[in-house]
């Protein structure tokens, strides 16, 4: 029964999702919150080492959360299910492929799409934002002035300086993700061995 | 001359190793293999068919690779071509999935991972500025965006907030050129004296 909801679940992702590898990871935060099959950090992580292989980051997602959820046969399904309604559609359009470019109704479904892409890319990156940089939200005007002398209650300081530099480094970088990857990583090391280094 | 599908497979299989950092990069590598060793396809072509991989939903890199591969051999050749270049990828998966939920545990992959998880939040923005650059062009797109972020962020569905951008565009389109026509008509009016004068 996991297997075929498994396989519905991906096949959606396969139709419905435009704009490349970031763009399917809505659909599985919508997943990982209405099935539990694995949960928004495993996603994460599943994303991060996703990056860092060969492959479409998209696909490689699938592969894993397919993994994750049933196993080597979970992730051959999930793999197939987000190919079938693509390959579907590509041998229909490659029919019919002038006709195809000019049609006013993908024209302007298209038009909408991306911006809706972008938006729905926007909004897993804000959930993220809270749940990982900002730790609460003042509950009410009483509590509107305890973020200046108890700003820890409310933003992971260490988080939201690592954030900030990135932030920095991407206004002057190419956009390459290993890099980020990478100095998030060694960050990560650094503040597990502080007590060592002496540090913060 | 038409490829042999199992010179496709191992073509497609190497491209699929390679790919490395995202799924734009499929370009130079579909160049490097299938124009200038093989001779298969044009840059023209690759270009185009990568265009047609973003219009369509699913994994652009996936869609480009169908889109060749069936152009190449038909469907056995969209089939060949989509499972070399998954192959290696799907592989190094299973082996790092396996290994993951063992090194998961320990203490200094979690501070690895929370450092690698802000690392995220910057790419996530990154690409959504990148589309952002390609797709927010008029005050309708720029609408839609926070509309979309909106609901999304009330917990809707995604395959629903799909269908309804879906639906807007075309209504907006239809509406446009319904609104365009109309001017047209009454351009043409005031326009027709004069030309008939002249």
């Amino acid at each position: 029964m996991t297997y075929l909801l498994l396989f519905v679940e991906f096949f959606k992702i396969g139709l419905f999702s435009f704009g490349g590898g970031y763009a399917t990871l809505p659909f599985l935060y919508h997943m990982s919150e209405t099935y539990h099959w694995f949960s928004a950090d495993e996603l994460l992580r599943m994303l991060a080492v996703s990056s860092i292989t060969p492959g479409p980051v998209g696909m490689n997602v699938a592969t894993f959360a397919g993994f994750k959820t049933g196993g080597i046969l979970g992730s051959i399904i999930a793999t197939m299910a987000i190919m079938v309604p693509s390959f579907m559609i590509v041998i229909f359009i490659s029919k019919m492929l002038k006709k195809f470019r000019d049609n006013f109704y993908i024209k302007s479904a298209l038009y909408a799409l991306r911006p809706a892409t972008a938006a729905m890319i926007a909004a897993v990156g804000v959930r993220l934002f809270k749940g990982s940089i900002i730790l609460a939200l003042p509950k009410g005007f009483s509590e509107f002035f305890d973020i200046f002398y108890k700003i820890g209650e409310f933003v992971d300081i260490k988080a939201f300086v690592l954030f900030l530099f990135l932030f920095i480094l991407s206004l002057k970088l190419k956009r390459d993700p290993l890099i980020y990857l990478l100095i998030g990583a060694i960050f990560g090391v650094l503040l597990h061995f502080r007590h060592i280094l002496n540090l913060l | 001359m038409k490829p042999k599908l199992f010179e496709m497979f191992m073509s497609f299989l190497k491209i699929g190793t390679l790919l490395l950092g995202g799924g734009y990069v499929i370009v130079p590598l579909l160049n490097s293999e299938l124009v200038d060793k093989k001779g298969w396809a044009t840059k023209e072509d690759i270009i185009d068919f990568y265009a047609l991989g973003q219009c369509v939903p699913g994994i652009i890199a996936a869609n480009t690779t169908l889109f060749i591969g069936y152009k190449l051999r038909g469907k056995s050749g969209a089939l060949a071509a989509f499972f070399g270049l998954i192959l290696p990828p799907f592989l190094a998966i299973i082996l790092l999935a396996s290994f993951l939920v063992k090194i998961s545990e320990n203490i200094i992959m979690n501070d690895v991972f929370w450092g690698v998880n802000i690392a995220i939040i910057i790419l996530l923005f990154l690409t959504v500025k990148e589309v952002w650059n390609k797709s927010i062009v008029d005050k309708f797109t720029f609408f839609v965006f926070f509309l979309i972020l909106f609901l999304m962020l009330l917990g809707l569905s995604p395959s629903i907030v799909i269908v309804l951008s879906i639906i807007l565009g075309i209504l907006y389109k239809k509406i446009e050129s319904l609104y365009l026509s109309k001017k047209a008509v009454f351009k043409k009016e005031n326009v027709s004296p004069k030309e008939g004068a002249r």
